[in-house]
């Protein structure tokens, strides 16, 4: 342990291939998954609470509970039901981010102005085309700015996963680094893997938003600090 | 037409916006909701297109009760402009000013062109087609709520408070603007404002709201400064209604004189002879080209060299002047006050002198439209003051 | 037994009550663990927070420092810690510390630089000097968010503070790690401890609405 040194290129460089790449590949899959099953239940959850007021706290309290359980645990509890397969890591993960993506999607629904809304029934727009020509466009930066955060939050909590024995960086971390050998090399080689995974992914979706909301160009700031401090980070 | 027959809006909390409002808005013209806040104006506007439905009563456009359309369909026919605009800040000036056509089904081309036509009509430049809203001035926006009101060309157009956001300077020349499309599009508008001052200057008629949503008065907006309904109406309208009531007279009446008006090669003997000869005394000294120079008074010609030129001499600057062809009586009057010499220069669209008018001469023209009889269409009533 | 019944039986039998390895001790580490890895949090993230809002100054890096931190995966900085100094509490505190910084930081950051600069102006017109612009100002202006990025540490290091247990430390963690290790998982005993993290959850969401009251202005409660 106390002589080793900090890098151990050699072992990189036989291990390129396997187990570094298999784990990065199956760190992918494991976080693509939950964020894009997080995003597809959070936007009729976050839809029908922002039309329907009396469904939002409710909501709000179940996610908050849901991202209080640590993930740990989690993984555990659906052991039982989902045997030893990816949905034992993406389950658990894809409740998480909702905690953090509806209220961004009710948040981001609520921003279309009331003279705006006003200005939409005035012309004839009913609810429907309401919502999907005006509400939802306008709640893009929103719903973006929180899946930034469930993304990067996400990325890292997958390594978790690894105490389960489910993959990703986390069995290079646990496994390769830890139980094996004490050796730093794979635990650093999987937290720069990682970190790295984590902001590539937040570059891309902030380059997503400006193809996607080009009306907030030159002002992205604002939409961008107004959903910031958000609750945010990962329960482990 | 449109027509309200004893329409009442009561909410559900018990509050009473709208009591038994009888009115009818004449097609193709102007009609001004004002009053303070809480009087019932915008929500006796906002039944029109269906925003609010009343409780009691009917509305009808032309006849036909609105609650007989769907409220889609309705509101697809009547422009709706308000105050913060109400534009989509995810879409380009070109696609908000186009979102009725696109809504009736239009081709992309057809609404754009409409489009690009009606930016022209409000005063908007080409370029700014493909901008957003946030990238243009409070005044440039509500001039895309215009253009957006107009795309589908309704023959209603609803305005809720529409210039009350912007600064006076831009409210100015947006007033100005409306009374200039109006004169070309004829359209029937309903006007909410709750500035007097602005119901006066767009109005062809103006309904006043009193709290609790009862009619005061409406009138023709001459009529409504001479002759106020009753002591609310008259302190709504504010102090100095008799001053503002000139707006809507001619100046063309006026009793212009011109045998003061002396030229710069004029001698000074021959002023001094004008004074005399017309018991003045000033005379207006005007440049080759008619267009004023300034005041001279009789010390200053009892001082001078007989055979001095007018031109030679330090005049009092002349003030502002009025348009005789189509300022109004109140022009006339701000521009006799601030002259020096008590007397107002009117001048013609080229700004060449046409005569002076004394104050003793305004006073009597002032005197003979005070008659509460006075019907502004005959006296050749002008829309506004500019 | 269905799966309640399970974890009543769990919660109802008073052999898990009693000693060093019983419910209450338990829970009384991971309070004492996640309260000490919050106020060194709260330590380091608060003031550099204050100053960086205040000054307008610093602010792209501390975010970045924040974001930095959001990304690095907790079970990898336990095990770095773990392997450089040994198994005992600075791995977890470590790991905790570095969970619990982003949310305060980035918080009270966005908190003092959003105030409105009409009330800064205001302050300064009045002949205010920077500090107690930040104290009379900004500070009780950015309460509200200071103590919502508290409270989402708070919840994070809860629920994270269980992997102490799998570098041999205490807390609610240990029914955790203890049921997997019971042959193919004594299920009750993972979710009895589960529950109990999610109950000290919602204990600390009720203390953060209690201090809410007391600490902000009354002028800025909603």
């Amino acid at each position: 342990m106390g002589d080793q040194p900090l890098i151990d290129v050699d072992w990189i460089l036989t291990n390129l291939g396997d187990p570094i790449g298999t784990s990065l590949l199956e760190h992918i899959k494991l976080s693509f998954l939950p964020i894009l099953f997080g995003l597809l239940l959070a936007l009729p959850l976050g839809v029908l609470s922002a039309r329907w007021k009396p469904l939002y706290p409710p909501v709000l309290a179940g996610v908050n509970i849901l991202y209080a359980i640590p993930s740990i645990a989690l993984f555990f509890l659906v052991l039982p039901y989902t045997s030893f397969s990816m949905w034992t890591a993406v389950i658990p993960l894809t409740l998480y981010t909702l905690a953090i993506l509806v209220p961004n999607v009710v948040d981001g629904l609520g921003q279309v102005p009331d003279h705006v809304r006003q200005a939409a029934t005035a012309m004839g727009f009913g609810p429907m085309r309401r919502l999907l020509q005006v509400d939802l466009p306008v709640a893009v930066p929103f719903v973006i700015a929180g899946l930034r955060i469930a993304s990067v939050a996400t990325i890292s909590m997958v390594s978790v996963a690894s105490l389960v024995g489910l993959g990703g960086l986390g069995q290079l971390i646990l496994t390769e680094g830890f139980r094996n050998y004490k050796f730093l090399t794979p635990i650093l080689v999987g937290i720069v893997l990682s970190v790295a995974l984590a902001f590539l992914v937040d570059g891309l979706l902030v380059l997503l938003q400006r193809w996607l909301t080009p009306w907030t160009r030159d002002d992205s700031r604002k939409a961008a600090r107004a959903a910031a401090p958000a609750p945010e980070g990962d329960p482990a | 037409m449109i027509t309200f027959e004893r329409v009442s809006k009561r909410f559900p909390d018990g509050t009473v916006a709208v009591a038994s409002l009888d009115l009818e808005i004449p097609t193709g013209r102007t009609t001004v909701f004002v009053g303070p806040s809480g009087c019932g104006k915008t929500t006796s506007l906002r039944m029109i297109n269906r925003m609010v439905d009343p409780t009691d009563g009917v509305i009808s456009i032309d006849g036909a009760d609105v609650r007989g359309k769907d409220p889609a369909e309705l509101r697809r026919t009547i422009g709706y402009v308000i105050q913060q605009a109400g534009l989509f800040p995810h879409r380009t000036i070109i696609d908000n000013i186009a979102t009725v056509p696109f809504l009736l089904g239009w081709s992309k081309a057809k609404a754009h062109a409409r489009a690009r036509e009606l930016m022209e009509l409000v005063g908007l430049l080409p370029e700014q087609a493909r901008r957003y809203p946030h990238q243009l001035s409070g005044g440039q926006q509500q001039r895309v709520g215009v253009a957006r009101a107009l795309a589908a060309d309704p023959p209603v157009l609803l305005m809720d408070e529409p210039f009350s956001a912007v600064d006076p300077v831009v409210r100015a020349s947006l007033q100005e603007e409306l009374l200039r499309l109006q004169a070309e599009l004829h359209k029937t508008i309903v006007f909410v404002t709750h500035d007097i001052e602005e119901a006066v200057k767009l109005g062809d008629s103006v309904a006043v709201f009193r709290p609790g949503g009862h009619l005061a008065q409406v009138d023709h907006p001459e009529r409504l400064l001479a002759v106020p309904a009753d002591d609310f109406v008259e302190g709504f309208i504010g102090y100095d209604r008799g001053v503002r009531r000139l707006s809507f007279f001619r100046a063309d009446a006026l009793p212009l004189r011109s045998d003061i008006v002396l030229g710069e090669e004029d001698t000074v003997a021959r002023a001094r002879e004008t004074v005399r000869a017309h018991g003045e005394p000033w005379v207006l000294v005007v440049h080759a080209d008619r267009t004023p120079k300034g005041w001279l008074g009789e010390p200053a010609l009892t001082a001078a060299e007989p055979d001095a030129l007018l031109g030679s001499l330090a005049t009092d600057p002349y003030g502002h002047v009025f348009r005789v062809a189509e300022d109004s009586l109140r022009s006339a009057l701000d521009a006799s006050v601030l002259s020096p010499a008590g007397r107002a220069v009117g001048v013609d669209a080229q700004g060449q002198v046409v005569g002076v008018v004394a104050q003793s001469e305004l006073g009597s023209a002032i005197w003979s439209v005070g008659g509460e009889e006075s019907d502004p269409a005959e006296r050749g009533a002008v829309g506004s003051d500019g | 037994m269905s799966p309640f019944e399970q974890v009543l039986n769990w919660f109802l039998d008073p052999a898990n009550w009693a000693g060093t390895g019983g419910i209450p001790i338990r829970f009384l580490e991971h309070i004492q663990y996640s309260a000490l890895a919050l106020l060194i949090a709260a330590v380091i993230a608060i003031p550099v927070g204050l100053l960086t809002g205040h000054t307008g100054r610093g602010g792209f890096a501390a975010v970045s420092v924040a974001n930095f931190a959001r990304a690095l995966p907790t079970i990898g900085v336990l095990f770095v810690v773990v392997v450089l100094a040994g198994i005992n509490l600075i791995p977890v505190m470590v790991a905790l510390v570095a969970l619990a910084i982003p949310p305060i930081l980035v918080n009270t950051h966005e908190g003092v630089r959003g105030v409105d600069p009409l009330l800064k102006d205001a302050a300064v017109g009045m002949g205010m000097r920077g500090p107690e612009v930040l104290r009379r100002l900004e500070l009780p202006v950015a309460m509200p968010l200071i103590l919502l990025g508290l409270r989402t540490a708070a919840i994070q290091v809860i629920s994270t503070a269980t992997i102490a247990a799998y570098v041999g430390v205490g807390g609610l963690g240990r029914f955790l790690v203890d049921g997997q290790s019971q042959g193919r998982g004594n299920f009750a005993m993972i979710a009895g401890g589960s529950v109990l993290v999610v109950v000290l959850a919602i204990l600390v969401t009720v203390l953060f609405a209690a201090v809410r009251r007391f600490a902000l202005a009354p002028g800025l409660r909603r």
